[in-house]
């Protein structure tokens, strides 16, 4: 196990032992433990609780594990098991348990998947007396989805940046933006490094063009490939995605991309009641936490009922085009076809699903 | 003879696992694209529903068939025939009450444009092309591309322009004449709707 992490570790004392007894809590080096071969059925993938429970550990970090798991828990079922707590604390409870030892939104079968919406949507309930409704729509069959952008319509009015940030329930207080809007000047080419991203003055500005640039949904995500907890994946739909329950907040995704699509949450993130956009998808809208990441998802919500992303309806000029990279009719595959796109950083490989164009 | 067999399969194998990408089967998004398009059949989903109230009509131009929103209904004043009962010669005195005061036209110059450029003088009801053919007001983009071609090619296309309703068929697109006014088609600059105060801040 150790010599296949990817991260980098100190090796002090304890950890020196474990890497010479490759992980194994029997002690010995070399056969005879039986636990070091795997049997038939145990390389398939756990699922739900059993990701969590079902798993071979030895004594060490199972103590660890459990009482971690323990010292949440126990506030918890203090309250559920008290006399003294009403129904609803007890209900609470109850909820956060069974979050708190959930599985990998990847894994869960669909019962769990409408186990788990239904719990946040009965939390929001007990916690806001609102309801709102929380969808798992899966990627469509023949879709890919694709976005043009035209450089020589924006104009710089970032009616996009405020229709997301509604749209997304993005944290008010850190004003929290998945898209930027560039203001770069005529005739110098693309240069990050000068070009202003946070403008106020009338638009457009003389002698300056606009660009804007959020989560490219890459098709060989790099973001996708450092996540060591599988927390973030490429769906069958090109949509780059988060499982906010399953993110750890290392960052790493953010250091990879290599566009600045990932925002991290470094404080709680809060949306007045009345803002909040209750139309919600579990990998999209849906209110996240202290400590996790997210990013434009192509609203989710949105596009796989077959709407457009908030930010290519709110855009005044036109300047977004989005659609199914498949369908041959389409006018995102008219543009590709017909006009003179490229990508960023095209080099890198990534493939991003976000080309620019100009009239 | 075994020893060839196994070497030929070996190097077989090696050659379809060294054209893979590491996990797709494509060398590259484009071809990915064109392949998997090429057994597309159309989608389930639809965008129908989110034209909401937007009333429409259909349009075929140069191979591109979709909708665009009809336009006589949303006029106030039309039809036009309603108060143009008498010809326009005399409607044009100075004892007469002036309508149309608030439109003012920018758009091309005096020598390319004035009113009966697009206006039928003589039907007002309708529009008329450079060449004095009748055109309907539900179709005004045949008389804004008879000058602007290029914009007309990217507009049927999809290049300009903006989608009404969804991604998914069947599209809908406004027309030109949803966006520019048709008398003052340059569209004024204005402030963004927004200003980033926190980036100020952490960027200091």
């Amino acid at each position: 196990m150790s010599d296949k992490k990817k991260w980098y570790s100190l090796n002090l004392g304890s950890s020196q032992k474990e890497t010479a007894h490759s992980g194994c809590g029997c002690g010995k080096t070399s056969g005879g433990c039986g636990s070091h071969q795997k049997s038939i059925g145990e390389e398939a993938k756990k699922d739900g609780f059993e990701q969590v429970f079902d798993v071979k550990m030895d004594r060490r970090s199972a103590f660890k594990q459990l009482t971690a798991s323990l010292m949440i828990g126990a506030g918890a079922v203090s309250t559920s098991c008290s006399m003294i707590a009403g129904e609803e604390t007890k209900e609470k409870a109850q909820i956060d348990w069974e979050e708190q030892f959930k599985g990998n939104y990847k894994l869960m079968s669909k019962e769990e998947r409408k186990a788990t919406v239904d719990r946040l949507v009965r939390s929001y309930q007990l916690r806001k007396k609102k309801n709102i409704t929380m969808t798992t729509t899966d990627a469509p069959e023949d879709v890919l989805f694709g976005y043009a952008f035209n450089i020589s319509k924006c104009q710089g009015y970032m009616d996009c940046v405020s229709a997301c940030v509604k749209e997304n329930n993005q944290d008010r207080n850190s004003e929290m933006q998945y898209i930027r809007i560039h203001e770069m000047k005529d005739g110098e080419g693309f240069k990050f490094n000068e070009a202003d991203d946070n403008y106020y003055h009338e638009v457009p500005a003389e002698g300056h063009f606009y660009m804007g640039t959020q989560c490219f949904h890459c098709d060989n995500p790099p973001c996708v490939d450092v996540c060591p907890v599988e927390a973030t994946w490429r769906e069958e739909d090109g949509l780059v995605v988060i499982d906010y329950d399953w993110c750890i907040g290392c960052r790493y995704c953010m250091a990879a991309c290599p566009y600045d699509g990932r925002r991290f949450n470094w404080s709680k993130p809060e949306v007045p009641e009345e803002e909040v956009n209750k139309n919600q998808h579990y990998l999209g809208n849906r209110m996240r936490k202290k400590g996790v990441m997210e990013k434009c998802t192509f609203c989710v919500q949105r596009s796989r009922s077959g709407k457009d992303p908030a930010c290519v309806e709110a855009c005044p000029t036109g300047a977004r085009v989005f659609g199914n990279l498949l369908d041959p009719d389409s006018t995102i595959r008219w543009v590709l076809e017909n006009k003179k796109v490229f990508r960023l950083k095209e080099d890198l490989g990534t493939e991003p699903k976000f080309w620019y164009y100009m009239d | 003879m075994n020893n060839v067999k196994i070497l030929v399969g070996f190097l077989v194998l090696c050659g379809v696992l060294s054209c893979k990408h590491k996990e797709s089967e494509y060398h590259s998004l484009g071809e990915k694209i064109e392949e998997e398009s090429k057994k597309y059949h159309g989608t389930s989903i639809s965008s129908e529903d989110y034209l909401g109230d937007i009333k429409t009509i259909e349009i075929t131009e140069g191979g591109h068939t979709f909708l665009i929103p009809e336009r006589k209904g949303q006029i106030k004043s039309y039809p036009c025939l309603e108060c143009h009962i008498k010809p326009l010669e005399e409607l044009q005195g100075k004892d007469i009450k002036k309508a149309h005061w608030d439109i003012k036209l920018v758009h091309a110059n005096e020598n390319a444009m004035n009113c009966i450029t697009c206006h039928d003088g003589s039907n007002m009801n309708n529009l008329q092309s450079l060449t004095g053919k009748m055109v309907d007001l539900n179709q005004s983009y045949q008389l804004c591309s008879q000058c602007h071609n290029n914009q007309f090619e990217d507009w049927k296309g999809g290049a300009h322009g903006k989608n009404i309703g969804g991604w998914a068929p069947p599209r809908a697109a406004m027309t030109c004449v949803n966006c520019h006014n048709p008398h003052q088609p340059q569209i004024a600059s204005k402030w963004p709707v927004r200003f980033n105060t926190r980036k100020v801040q952490e960027r200091e």
